[in-house]
């Protein structure tokens, strides 16, 4: 598993269903962590930095061999859409549980996709690839006219992409995003094209098996900060039968003309019009297929190892009810999305009917700025999109996570929020609002506080004439007299 | 007996003045008193006030005490102890790193002349960058960051004297 955290436990998880035997990677940062438990064996492959370990092909080929693993799934992000990696893997005896090399550079690079696209009868948007300059970046946008949009060429995520309004914007936007690009691919070519709005980004989960492919219905993944998703969900509350086919369809032929194997994600952008224009394809399992798995029964996982040995495309399966998939991100949402750090002191995970929760974190675990900031996500599955939506609330209410800040208030915000109760999700919602967050603690925190932080140590054994006395509510220790003499030097754990 | 509880969230203090019975609190806040019933097990309290039950979860670490209840996350500081929790770039004139990251660019250098706006230097954690800008007009004192640093949340990276300081800001 040449992974980390939640994605990598999934993976895990599926395996042990399998009777796989399973091997986790990790850094020397990730010693301990959740995902290194959840295999059969793990092994260290370097350095906290992406590039000495989760990057590192030589590591986790070497890792393989020293374990005697016969595949490798590359879960997403990292190496996942490295066509370099699913070479090496082929060359060293490892099967990549993934598409071959071929249909990887066919479809991951953002240029030549749309080239796959257009000979595939899919719809594109109007766009150029491979600007290198921002003199060619301008006088290219100046063709197609504003507002444009910046991605890399080299991936996806949303790092690398920027959005311009205008020639001063675009000017402003562009060396950043070349930066940020080269930094997170290792390739800082960009790709311009115009900008849907108001669009919803509505994507498309495909299996191939290197000469067929099925369509396993949408997700849509419109709420969105930064290009990152925040809630994902299937069906997409306004796509009709007949979009919903045409884009089937869609990505299908597209399948069909890489050869592709394995899952795939075919992104577009459902137009205001209810055109809708090929995006890119992820050439991976994606983050939100818990979405898919919760309304087709289908373990995705499973189908990619399967097509992997060499098995049958799964028929295409029904698909029932709704689903919604919160990410739990370790980030301050009322604060420009600050990345967040930190122990994890206490975690309570929900339960309950049409309730998942795919978890990369323990307690006692340290939340560190070298990776992603994704902890878990929750996905609830109905009847229909309300009852999802209860379901969701519910057990985002339930969890508790204390020791690193959360978007979780955020997330409760949003399914709440009545754009989102109605559907009214566009890839602009999130940042053409402003979102500021609670203006002060409640009652029952504050009381919370004072019973932690004030309350005699011996009070729920006192003065309580009751049956309370036998409670098993018992306090322990001496909680609130420990805080206040527990002042070590500032910032540092005490 | 009544206690006086002050603490901060979110850079507001909250004042609240308590008594204890029992397994009875008292908490007066803004001229408003409401009453409950807790018990407490390890990190769980359990509060009934107004007929209405809540749970809560409690834990603390060195930036203060943490308490989640019904999905709402809050950290609160007890006044006296001013830990990382504060945050960063408070006072006008310190630019400090608002997280854990790495700095990728340095466009401040001493003695530069930054308008309110300007960048000054750019950090990037968890992939994402982050623009630190100028609070106010100012001139650049001091650089303490350089390209490929790794920076702890809080640190100083830049001070500015602002040019309100310097003398006649119209």
């Amino acid at each position: 598993m040449a992974n980390r955290a939640e994605i990598a436990v999934r993976v895990c998880r599926t395996l042990r269903d399998m009777k796989i035997a399973s091997v986790a990677v990790y850094s020397e940062a990730d010693r301990g962590a959740h995902h290194m438990r959840a295999a059969d064996e793990s092994v260290c492959i370097g350095s906290p930095a992406p590039a000495d370990s989760y990057l590192n092909m030589a590591a986790l080929l070497e890792a393989a061999h020293a374990t005697g693993a016969e595949a490798i799934h590359p879960g997403y992000g990292f190496l996942s859409q490295s066509a370099a990696f699913a070479r090496a893997c082929k060359e060293a005896g490892v099967v990549f549980i993934g598409p071959s090399a071929e249909s990887m550079e066919l479809l991951g690079d953002k240029a030549s996709s749309r080239r796959a696209a257009e000979r595939s009868g899919v719809p594109i948007i109007p766009g150029v690839e491979g600007v290198a300059r921002v003199d060619d970046a301008l006088r290219e946008a100046g063709k197609i006219g504003y507002p444009v949009l910046l991605k890399a060429v080299g991936g996806g995520g949303g790092r690398g992409m920027r959005r311009a309004g205008d020639a001063a914007e675009l000017r402003g936007a562009f060396e950043s995003a070349r930066r940020e690009a080269e930094t997170a691919f290792g390739d800082d070519r960009l790709f311009l094209e115009k900008l849907v709005y108001p669009a919803r980004h509505v994507e498309i989960q495909i299996l191939g098996d290197g000469t067929d492919a099925i369509a396993i219905g949408e997700r849509e993944c419109s709420l969105q900060r930064r290009y990152q998703k925040v809630l994902e969900e299937s069906p997409c509350s306004i796509l009709s039968e007949e979009t919903r086919a045409a884009m089937e369809a869609a990505a299908v032929a597209l399948a069909r003309e890489a050869r592709y194997a394995g899952a795939a994600t075919v992104e577009f952008l459902l137009g205001p019009d209810g055109g809708f224009y090929f995006l890119e394809v992820n050439t991976r399992l994606q983050v939100e297929h818990p979405v898919t798995e919760m309304r087709s029964g289908l373990d995705l996982v499973r189908a990619q190892i399967e097509i992997a040995a060499g098995g049958p495309l799964p028929k295409k399966p029904a698909l029932h009810g709704h689903a919604i998939e919160a990410r739990l991100n370790a980030e301050d949402p009322y604060h420009g999305y600050l990345p967040q750090t930190g122990n994890v002191l206490l975690l309570e995970w929900p339960e309950g009917e049409g309730v998942r929760v795919d978890a990369g974190i323990r307690k006692g675990q340290p939340i560190h700025a070298h990776y992603d900031s994704l902890l878990a996500k929750v996905i609830a599955h109905g009847r229909d999109r309300e009852e999802a939506r209860r379901r969701l609330i519910a057990a985002l209410e339930s969890l508790a996570l204390l020791g690193v800040t959360t978007n979780q208030a955020f997330l409760l915000e949003l399914l709440e929020d009545r754009a989102f109760a109605t559907g009214e999700t566009f890839t602009h919602t999130l940042e053409s609002r402003e979102w500021p967050g609670p203006v002060t603690v409640p009652d029952e925190a504050l009381l919370a506080a004072a019973v932690a932080l004030l309350a005699p140590p011996d009070a729920s054994r006192l003065g309580r004439d009751d049956a309370d006395r036998y409670s098993p509510w018992l306090r322990l220790g001496t909680w609130g007299r420990a805080f206040s003499s527990n002042r070590g030097p500032d910032g540092n754990a005490t | 007996m009544s206690r006086q509880l002050v603490i901060r969230w979110s850079g507001k203090a909250i004042e609240a003045s308590l008594s204890f019975r029992g397994g009875g609190v008292r908490l007066k806040r803004d001229a408003v008193t409401i009453e409950a019933d807790y018990q407490r097990n390890g990190a769980v309290i359990m509060l009934t006030t107004g007929g209405a039950a809540h749970r809560a979860v409690v834990a603390k670490d060195a930036r203060g005490l943490w308490i989640s209840c019904r999905g709402r996350t809050w950290l609160l500081v007890p006044e006296g102890r001013e830990g990382a929790a504060r945050g960063a770039a408070d006072a006008p004139d310190e630019i400090r790193a608002p997280m854990t990251g790495r700095v990728v660019s340095v466009v401040a250098g001493v003695g530069m002349e930054a308008k309110e706006g300007d960048l000054l230097l750019t950090i990037e954690a968890m992939k994402m960058e982050f623009r630190l800008i100028a609070p106010e007009d100012g001139t650049v004192l001091e650089v303490i960051g350089a390209e490929g640093d790794r920076v702890e949340l809080g640190q100083l990276l830049v001070r500015m004297k602002p040019a309100a300081a310097a003398g006649g800001k119209s």
